[in-house]
């Protein structure tokens, strides 16, 4: 599943591909720094929340597509007609080419309904992050986290040696941003999170590019957290955003 | 109302409801049992702008719907929110460019 899902967030303007089944539990997720599993986790049973209600006005629904802002929700129902079942979640910015995106939508749909006929339909397994492995994606202590989100481990000395990649590759191709360690990968992601409240799906393109100021030279660690904070700060012009996004960051 | 007079003389719109963001019926052309339907659509369109507030995506503009053989859409108007329902479902496009346009209109 999780190569269909890859095969979705390699299309450009999406930075999450999602399936959750009918319990809003998430199956399997691939997705960009910002939209980590913990985040994938809450949202699966928001979106859940919304097909179940578009459910008591259509029962036999088949697509659900939401026009924001700043991006788009693409829902596709994995189940038959009627049915109850998994649902493939596809969230992208508003560079998003709309054609495209429908035929590989529906190509993955096929895929997915296959990978998903070789396992049991309430089956929660494990998702992973493009930007880190599995079981070691950043936690975030403001969200409440899914029964199958994995906590950061006490002992990250593997990582922290060699430095890991945060972030895989960037929606418009910027270079890859090293970090220190895991919390360093933590912290950043929740830089974006926090970040994207206020400045939507680019938070993460100033987030690599702050860190790329302060930290130009060496992989980003918590060293230069408060340099990166006010860097981000400057981005947004709001002064009442500017003081709740510094005071959400506050402790890295 | 003129948003759902505009599209309700369209023939492949079978019903729209005018509701508020609360759920609460403020119009209903050919639809049945508008005040469930108004309160359907006003979760519906709460709970995705929820999700769209954890995802970073901005304010919600419309939510639409497809099945096999019918569609429907949630338009964002304001204070209000604009349902229409339609079949066949591949006409669904025509009316939220309608809908988008008739709702800038007013906004402008």
């Amino acid at each position: 599943m999780e190569g269909i899902l890859q095969g979705l967030l390699d299309l450009s303007g999406v930075g999450a591909a999602i399936v959750f089944d009918a319990t809003g539990q998430l199956v399997d997720y691939r997705g960009r720094a910002i939209y980590d599993r913990p985040l994938c986790e809450q949202v699966s049973g928001t979106l859940n929340r919304a097909v179940d209600t578009v459910r008591l006005q259509q029962e036999d629904w088949e697509s659900i597509t939401a026009q924001f802002a700043d991006g788009k929700l693409l829902l596709q129902n994995l189940a038959a007609p009627g049915a109850r079942g998994h649902v493939l979640a596809v969230i992208a910015d508003a560079t998003l080419n709309a054609s495209f995106a429908t035929v590989a939508i529906r190509v993955a749909t096929n895929k997915l309904r296959r990978a998903i006929e070789g396992r049991p339909a309430d089956s929660a397994v494990a998702g992973s992050a493009a930007e880190v492995p599995a079981g070691r994606q950043p936690g975030n202590g403001s969200r409440a986290a899914g029964s199958g989100s994995q906590p950061l481990p006490s002992d990250s000395a593997a990582l922290a040696s060699s430095g890991v990649s945060w972030s895989k590759s960037s929606a418009v191709g910027l270079s890859r941003v090293a970090v220190a360690n895991p919390a360093s990968a933590a912290f950043l992601s929740r830089c974006a999170k926090q970040l994207a409240r206020h400045v939507g799906p680019i938070a993460k393109i100033y987030v690599e590019e702050a860190v790329r100021r302060v930290s130009p030279d060496a992989p980003f660690s918590l060293a230069v957290a408060t340099q990166l904070v006010d860097e981000l700060a400057s981005q947004v012009e709001d002064s009442a955003d500017r003081a709740e996004l510094l005071k959400a960051l506050e402790n890295p | 109302m003129l948003v759902p007079q505009l599209i309700a003389k369209l023939p492949e719109v079978k019903g729209a409801v005018v509701s508020d963001r609360a759920g609460g019926v403020i119009d209903v052309v050919r639809q049945k049992d508008g005040e469930s339907v108004a309160a359907v659509i006003g979760f519906l369109s709460s709970t995705v702008s929820e999700a769209g507030d954890h995802l970073g995506l901005g304010a919600l503009h419309m939510v639409s719907f497809t099945g096999p053989a019918r569609g429907g859409v949630v338009a964002v108007a304001g204070a209000q929110l604009v349902a229409a329902f339609v079949e066949p479902p591949g006409s669904l496009a025509s009316v939220e460019k309608l809908l988008a346009a008739a709702i800038a209109r007013k906004e402008a």
